[in-house]
């Protein structure tokens, strides 16, 4: 790997780089979204993209996301490759039946006469007092179909090498930002083919103690709670970003799992059927004779997300959340 | 058809072997009846009928099962048994259960809780041990105590709710195994000498087929012919916990002389008395026991154990005596043996080494034992080192009491001498600590009317 130059940027620039580069690249990639073109975007990911590229490739659609998706279906199955975004995560219910129904079994059903390469991008998280319809975190909702990749970037540099990765990837995906995220710097590389393998799980911090699996932003509540473990309880915690819940980088976590015995799985969806109840099934099946205590998790609450600013707050996990649950798989609390 | 499984006799019982059927295929049986006899790890124990009806022999004696597999069967005519977790109804139809032992399989399933071998009397330590017999420890736990061969149950468990996880396997291997109380010490066979009784039940589980060494191995080489004889379940736990305990305590060991004068002439009264009653005149070795009760009142350290790099501290003073038996050795115990009178240590003493020897003795009669005496005097034997039966902070070995010429007031006189030798864990009994402790156990036996205080 050539020793690469990066620029401090947001999240959000992050993508709109990763955008910007793919339109330069590939006069096949186009986008589609309620808002992208004119106003730059809700959260002002496709900023000045409309001004770049032209109404032909960046194109604001009205609000009706089964529409907008299936245009994007069509559309990558005619040899584009849309990028559609969603305004949030809740929305994309309104596109299920494109995404589940079609994007995702095209391919299958039509015996691989067909591809589907297309990217459906939504944010979702919770923390800014936008209520129930608007403050999900739904990974697990996608994880669960078949056909599907799900990328679920924490970092401005993933954000920008998974986006690209999905651009360039031939099957369908469901490309899950996160609303909190968009501000959050980091260091990006400048190269242009700067791309992140789906599959490929992130370990953000080394650790013999623990292993604790962050999902999306929960990636980053892991590392802060590490850091406190460590400093506080003498806990060396391994963290790890799993990237990608589809295709997802087992290999990695159960290497970590099989060194520490110890895993707590964070996310900020909900408990029932969720990420962490997934990963916590795979784990012991395929590692239940090095578990020393049952796999933990830490989710979001099990309720519509709340509008009151304090009980938002404690309805998705934070680092106290994080440690605690860690600690209980060492002793009584 | 209900099926009999093997039950679970103790705490750390893995598997059993079928000694004895008590019953012949096809008799009628009640509940409640005894029904087999089965060995396991620490004894023969007898195992009841929990339910009426016809017996149907399925594992021959000799057999060596594990816990859950069926062994017998109560064909109808009798009740279901009530508590029969064992299998659905709807498994598969009986004809098929024949083929059975099938071990790991259905008949792994909870076995019928045997009459409960009252692990109460273990140690509270044990807190990886669930009341239903069930060791509480986690995947890796097991699966390192599996490849290390340590017995879970010895364990205490320091992970949430008692359970045992890694780190308490490892703490165990650091500090010399499993530390366990099974009530199996080291060689030196026991206060009184008996020669192994010719009705032993033990008999049915020695009969290692002697193996003929390969051929080409030198069967005629320099040492003869080679018999292998497999261990007996109670000789296995002999050499892994006699093993354990060199390879891991750092020993010391302390020499006495006592002066058996007074205590021979008590003695002499006291077998006097005991002709015109019908109890048991105590014996010398039943002296050095009271003598060693009252004397680890004061050494709380000498009644402990070093454990997981702590020290632990029993309330109860519980002594073991070492007793030869069946091929093997085992270490039965009188409970606060510093509550007792010389006269109610000699009837218990006489009747855990008769139980032993008839092969009876029940676990909880070998558990518990804070502190170790073995006796090898009968056999002439001037004075020897034993070893310590972890994790038991010491052993004290008792030798031959003879007259001796000894040094007293600058003349030569002759006494009736006894020598002893305290071996003790320096990881927690220390070289003042237990020499006054030896001393306040010399103190009691050359005026052994302080005993009686």
């Amino acid at each position: 790997m050539a020793t690469t130059a990066t620029t401090t940027m947001r999240y959000r620039e992050a993508l709109n780089a990763a955008l910007r580069e793919e339109l330069r690249r590939d006069e096949k990639v186009m986008l589609m979204g309620e808002d992208i073109g004119v106003f730059n975007g809700a959260f002002k990911v496709t900023n000045g993209l409309l001004e770049e590229f032209g109404e032909k490739r960046v194109r604001d659609t009205p609000i009706s996301e089964n529409t907008i998706v299936g245009m994007g279906v069509g559309a990558a199955m005619t040899g584009l490759r849309p990028v559609v975004e969603l305004m949030t995560i809740n929305f994309s219910l309104l596109a299920t039946d494109q995404i589940i129904n079609h994007a995702a079994a095209i391919h299958y059903m039509f015996g691989g006469q067909v591809k589907v390469p297309l990217v459906v991008r939504m944010p979702q998280g919770a923390g800014h007092q936008l209520g129930p319809t608007h403050s999900h975190s739904w990974e697990a909702l996608f994880l669960h179909v078949p056909g599907l990749l799900v990328a679920v970037p924490t970092t401005a540099a993933d954000a920008k090498g998974l986006l690209k990765a999905a651009i360039r990837d031939d099957n369908p995906v469901v490309f899950i930002e996160h609303e909190y995220l968009y501000g959050q710097k980091g260091e990006v590389p400048d190269d242009e083919d700067h791309v992140v393998d789906f599959g490929q799980a992130a370990i953000r911090r080394e650790g013999d103690d623990v292993t604790i699996v962050g999902i999306s932003r929960q990636a980053l509540t892991a590392a802060k709670a590490a850091k406190v473990l460590s400093e506080e309880h003498e806990v060396e915690a391994e963290v790890i970003d799993p990237r990608t819940l589809r295709p997802l980088d087992l290999d990695t976590i159960l290497d970590s799992v099989r060194k520490t015995n110890r895993c707590v799985i964070v996310e900020e969806g909900w408990p029932h059927g969720g990420v962490g109840a997934n990963l916590a099934a795979l784990i012991q099946e395929q590692a239940f004779d090095d578990l020393d205590a049952p796999v933990g998790r830490v989710t979001g609450a099990d309720l519509p997300m709340p509008y009151s600013k304090p009980l938002e707050q404690i309805a998705y996990p934070h680092e106290p959340q994080v440690v605690e649950a860690v600690l209980a798989t060492f002793r009584d609390l | 058809m209900a099926d009999v499984a093997m039950p679970r006799l103790s705490d750390s019982m893995e598997e059993g072997t079928i000694l004895k059927w008590l019953k012949a295929d096809g008799d009628e049986v009640k509940r409640g009846e005894e029904l087999v006899e089965i060995e396991t790890d620490k004894a023969n124990m007898t195992y009841e009928a929990d339910a009426d009806g016809t017996l149907e022999i399925v594992a021959q004696e000799g057999d060596t099962l594990e816990i859950g597999v069926t062994i017998a069967k109560l064909g109808s005519g009798g009740e279901a048994p009530a508590e029969s977790g064992a299998e659905p109804e709807d498994a598969e139809p009986a004809a098929d259960a024949e083929e059975q032992p099938d071990p790991g399989g259905a008949g792994e399933a909870e076995p019928r809780p045997a009459p409960e071998p009252a692990t109460g009397a273990a140690p509270a330590g044990a807190g990886g041990s669930e009341a239903n017999g069930r060791v509480k420890a986690s995947p890796v736990a097991k699966r390192m105590a599996r490849e290390l061969g340590l017995d879970l149950t010895a364990l205490a468990g320091s992970g949430p709710g008692g359970r045992i996880v890694k780190a308490d396997v490892e703490a165990a291997v650091q500090d010399g195994g499993d530390a366990g109380e099974t009530g199996v010490a080291e060689a030196p066979p026991a206060a009184e000498p008996a020669p192994e009784p010719e009705t032993a039940p033990a008999k049915a589980d020695v009969p290692p087929a002697p193996v003929a060494a390969p051929a080409g191995s030198g069967g005629g080489g320099a040492k003869g012919e080679v018999t292998q004889q497999e261990l007996t379940k109670l000789q296995q736990v002999v050499a892994r916990r006699m093993a354990e305990s060199k390879a891991t305590a750092p020993e010391f060991v302390l020499n006495a002389e006592i002066d058996m004068t007074a205590a021979k002439e008590l003695r002499v009264q006291l077998k006097e008395m005991a002709l015109s009653s019908d109890r048991p005149a105590p014996s010398f070795n039943d002296m050095v026991v009271r003598a060693c009760a009252l004397a680890l009142r004061d050494f709380p350290r000498a009644n402990g154990a070093y454990r997981d790099g702590r020290f632990e501290l029993y309330s109860r003073i519980n002594v073991g005596i070492a007793v030869a038996g069946q091929d093997a050795l085992v270490v039965p115990t009188i409970p606060d043996a510093d509550a007792k009178t010389l006269g109610e240590i000699a009837r218990d003493s006489r009747a855990l080494a008769e139980r032993v020897r008839s092969g009876a003795i029940t676990p909880p009669e070998l558990s518990g034992g804070t502190f170790t005496v073995s006796n090898l005097g009968m056999y002439g034997i001037r004075s020897f080192v034993a070893v310590i039966n972890p994790p038991q902070a010491a052993i004290l070995a008792v030798g031959e009491l003879a007259d001796r010429a000894v040094v007293q007031d600058g003349e030569v006189v002759v006494r009736p001498m006894m020598a002893v030798t305290l071996s003790c864990d320096h990881r927690i009994l220390y070289g003042a600590d237990a020499a006054q402790f030896l001393g306040r156990i010399r103190e009691l036996l050359e005026q052994p009317l302080a005993m009686a205080l």
